[in-house]
């Protein structure tokens, strides 16, 4: 057993830490104010390798292992939230059921430009009606000849609006329940699949959050992933690889709010001492720092387990329901010991302690975690 | 000794108002149990020829003032002349219809011959032992029903709402006495000056307090779609609302957004054109009296709350609709 990082890995840091320094920290409030889309860093996310880190060179990617990746959404994530996102549903959700369940061709296609970060991707599962019961959906596929016929819609799909790839499920047959779903790669600029309106967020301001709509949108069915039916199984894995990265932009979020009120606490003073010497501060950043380390310990563990194509799911799911609670605990005591600045959007712990709910929401629910550990459990 | 029941008579533009009506079918009643005579009380300029249906309705006696100065209703002009007729006949109740123009010439008039005022009265009644008669209203905001007595002045002063009171049918074998009166008003009477009269076309109904709802969504295609659901809604006497999903496309207004982020509306009638039926806009409107859908798509979840279900497309269905509505009409 060996808690060390391989020698790689720690390079690998070094390098996630100055391109975050360099080109995401410096526009992480102004994402966050104005809401838009960091189309600048995406550019840059594309040109030092970040879009594909654990596909193979031959489909355009980095070729790097689960750690690396998971190593680079934590690290930006550190900064900026948004920015974790949005490279871990590119990553997660829509490279990587392609390179688990895709044909060649379609790895040659999509994988392909999605990896080498030409192409942004996105993953919508999630209906009005359909959001923890995800095999409630209404989203129909209907065979036509050489096409299927898609209608419906989609809501909560981030990248929305930005992506050029969506990897999608519908019912293909209604009567078959979870197995009468099916996944399907649908490209942006197909007629009748149109973009609703984007939401506005409490947090992770700058990601694109968007209704998708079908209207008899026709594609080929050459872009049926896997077969007919095979859908939900293909979400529900996906999900258990994405539920990783969402636990690292946790993990990063967390531990971004820690590093700065280290430094805060050390700078202000009251009662003609820093904060950093009362001992309420001390146990807080002790308790902080514990949870953070705990969290990490399970993230990478479940990202190591993947890596060695172990059995994952319930790792995964222990990750993210820790390391996004944590996150939420550690950026909530993170404001508290800023005091009134940390209210302010002077300083960035408000905006990290807004950023920190969804990671507690999106990709399954703290609920279906303990669903899915508790299920494990008791089998 | 006051003797009388008087009723205002409102009219705008020379028309008669139905409250005024009602007013008579009650005043009637009070006039026969008092035995005493009904007067209806008209003024105005170019009125007269409303004085004999008043008649038919159940007056006895119809004071009828003219003067170009009564042409549109001023509180003070109006006011002078109500107080001088009721110091020089002394009638012993007055009906005031509770409208705009009821509630502000009612309580001017009332202070000019000091006696007292009820406003907005559901129910009049005379009691048997003192003659008196018992004004009932609800106050606090319809929580408490208070029953008001004037027992020391007269006459006795009533603004009655509008619809409670029953008209009596037209009975051409009435008859009756008119009575003109030339009032002594100066142009120094006239205090405000009205400078134009604006109508507005149908009040904006806001779509909770609307009846009926013709509610459109993504399925109507585009932004024109809503022409056939105003259409109908004209026919049926509703409003037209929609789906985030339109409110969104930018064919509606978001005031007429239905839903959990929109407003919770609970018509008797309720028509879905168009709108899947998603959980976020059912919420809204699951409360409707009777819920009609019409969607192409039968696995529409509409259809789980929908009272009536047509499966079809709403450019087809709902112009046969409005055909059927018409020719019903005739
Ligand atoms: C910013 C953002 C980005 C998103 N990005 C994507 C995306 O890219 N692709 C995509 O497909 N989806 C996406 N989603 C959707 C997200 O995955 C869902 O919002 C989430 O799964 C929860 O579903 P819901 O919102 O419908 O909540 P609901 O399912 O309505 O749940 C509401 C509450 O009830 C609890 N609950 C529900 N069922 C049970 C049960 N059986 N037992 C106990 N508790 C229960 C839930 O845990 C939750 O607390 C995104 C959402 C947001 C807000
Ligand atoms: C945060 C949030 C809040 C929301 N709040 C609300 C809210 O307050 N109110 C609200 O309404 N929604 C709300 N929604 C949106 C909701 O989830 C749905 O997206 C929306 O209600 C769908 O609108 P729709 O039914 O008009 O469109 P769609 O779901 O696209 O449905 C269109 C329907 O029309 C049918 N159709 C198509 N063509 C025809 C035709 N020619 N004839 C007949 N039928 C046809 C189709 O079969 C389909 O069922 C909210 C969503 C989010 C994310």
């Amino acid at each position: 057993m060996n808690f060390n990082l391989l020698k790689e890995h720690q390079m690998l840091i070094k390098l996630y830490e100055e391109f975050t320094e360099k080109e995401v920290k410096p526009w992480a409030e102004e994402i966050d104010e104005t809401e838009t889309f960091p189309v600048n860093t995406l550019e840059k996310l594309k040109r030092y390798g970040f879009m594909g880190i654990p596909f193979p060179k031959k489909y355009g990617g980095a070729g790097g292992d689960i750690l690396s990746y998971i190593l680079a959404v934590e690290t930006l994530s550190k900064a900026c939230a948004t920015t974790g996102v949005v490279v871990s549903a590119h990553t997660s959700l829509c490279g990587a059921p392609i390179f688990e369940f895709g044909s060649e061709e379609q790895k040659l296609k999509y994988l392909v430009p999605l990896a080498s970060g030409e192409k942004l991707g996105a993953f919508a599962l999630t209906e009005a009606n359909a959001g923890t019961d995800a095999a409630a959906q209404q989203t129909v596929a209907v065979k036509d000849g050489d096409n299927y016929i898609i209608n419906g819609s989609k809501i909560f799909i981030t990248n929305a609006g930005i992506a050029d790839i969506y990897v999608i499920m519908a019912m293909t047959d209604k009567s078959q329940g979870t197995r009468g779903i099916s996944a399907f790669i649908v490209e942006a600029d197909t007629p009748g699949f149109t973009i609703g309106k984007k939401e506005a967020k409490m947090g992770i301001r700058g990601s694109s959050t968007c209704e998708l709509i079908f209207e008899n949108c026709i594609i080929p069915k050459e872009n049926l992933i896997g077969k007919e039916g095979k859908g939900f199984s293909i979400a529900m894995k996906t999900l258990d690889g994405g539920r990783i990265g969402i636990a690292a932009q946790a993990l990063g979020i967390a531990q971004g709010a820690l590093d700065e009120t280290v430094n805060y606490v050390k700078e202000r003073r009251q009662f003609g001492k820093p904060l950093s010497y009362f001992q309420n501060t001390q146990f807080q950043l002790a308790e902080m720092k514990t949870k953070i380390e705990a969290a990490r310990m399970l993230v990478y563990k479940a990202a190591y387990l993947k890596e060695s194509n172990l059995p994952y799911a319930n790792e995964a799911a222990m990750a993210k329901l820790y390391a996004s609670e944590t996150a939420m605990e550690v950026t909530t005591k993170a404001v508290q010991l800023h005091g009134g600045y940390g209210y302010t959007r002077e300083y960035p712990v408000e905006r990290m302690m807004r950023d920190a709910k969804i990671t507690e929401i999106y990709e399954g629910t703290s609920e279906v975690q303990k669903m899915v550990i508790a299920a494990n459990l008791l089998k | 000794m006051n003797k009388g029941v008087w009723v205002f008579i409102e009219q705008r533009e020379g028309e008669v108002q139905k409250v005024s009506l009602e007013l008579l079918g009650k005043g009637r009643q009070l006039a026969d149990q008092l035995s005493t005579k009904l007067t209806a009380l008209l003024m105005g300029e170019n009125v007269a020829q409303a004085a004999q249906e008043l008649i038919y309705r159940g007056a006895d006696e119809v004071i009828v003032v003219e003067d170009s100065l009564l042409n549109v209703y001023i509180t003070e002009p109006y006011t002078k002349v109500m107080s001088c007729l009721i110091e020089e006949r002394r009638p012993e109740i007055i009906l005031i219809g509770a409208t705009a123009i009821g509630r502000d010439l009612a309580p001017r008039v009332s202070a000019r011959v000091h006696t007292g005022l009820t406003a907005d009265c559901t129910s009049l009644e005379i009691e048997d032992e003192t003659q008196n008669l018992l004004m009932t209203r609800p106050a606090f905001g319809g929580n408490i029903m208070a029953t008001i007595i004037c027992p020391d002045f007269r006459p006795q002063m009533s603004t009655v709402r509008p619809g409670v009171m029953v008209e009596l049918d037209i009975d051409t074998t009435r008859k009756g006495e008119i009575i003109n009166i030339k009032p002594s008003l100066v142009k120094e009477d006239i205090n405000v000056e009205i400078l134009e009269i604006v109508k507005e076309k149908k009040q904006k109904v806001k779509i909770e307090e609307a009846n009926v709802l013709i509610s459109g969504g993504r399925g109507l295609g585009k932004i024109d779609g809503f022409e056939i659901l105003n259409q109908l809604a004209s026919e049926l006497g509703g409003m037209v609302s929609g789906s985030r999903a339109v409110v969104d496309a930018g064919w509606i207004d978001r005031d007429y957004q239905v839903g959990q982020t929109g407003k919770t509306v609970r018509p008797n009638l309720y028509f879905a054109c168009g709108i899947s039926g998603a959980i976020q806009h059912v919420a809204g409107m699951e409360e409707s009296e009777l819920i009609i859908a019409i969607n192409k798509n039968t696995e529409a979840p509409i259809f789980e709350v929908a009272d009536v279900g047509i499966v079809g497309d709403v450019h087809k269905v709902i112009p046969a609709l409005i055909e059927e509505l018409k020719s019903l009409k005739k």
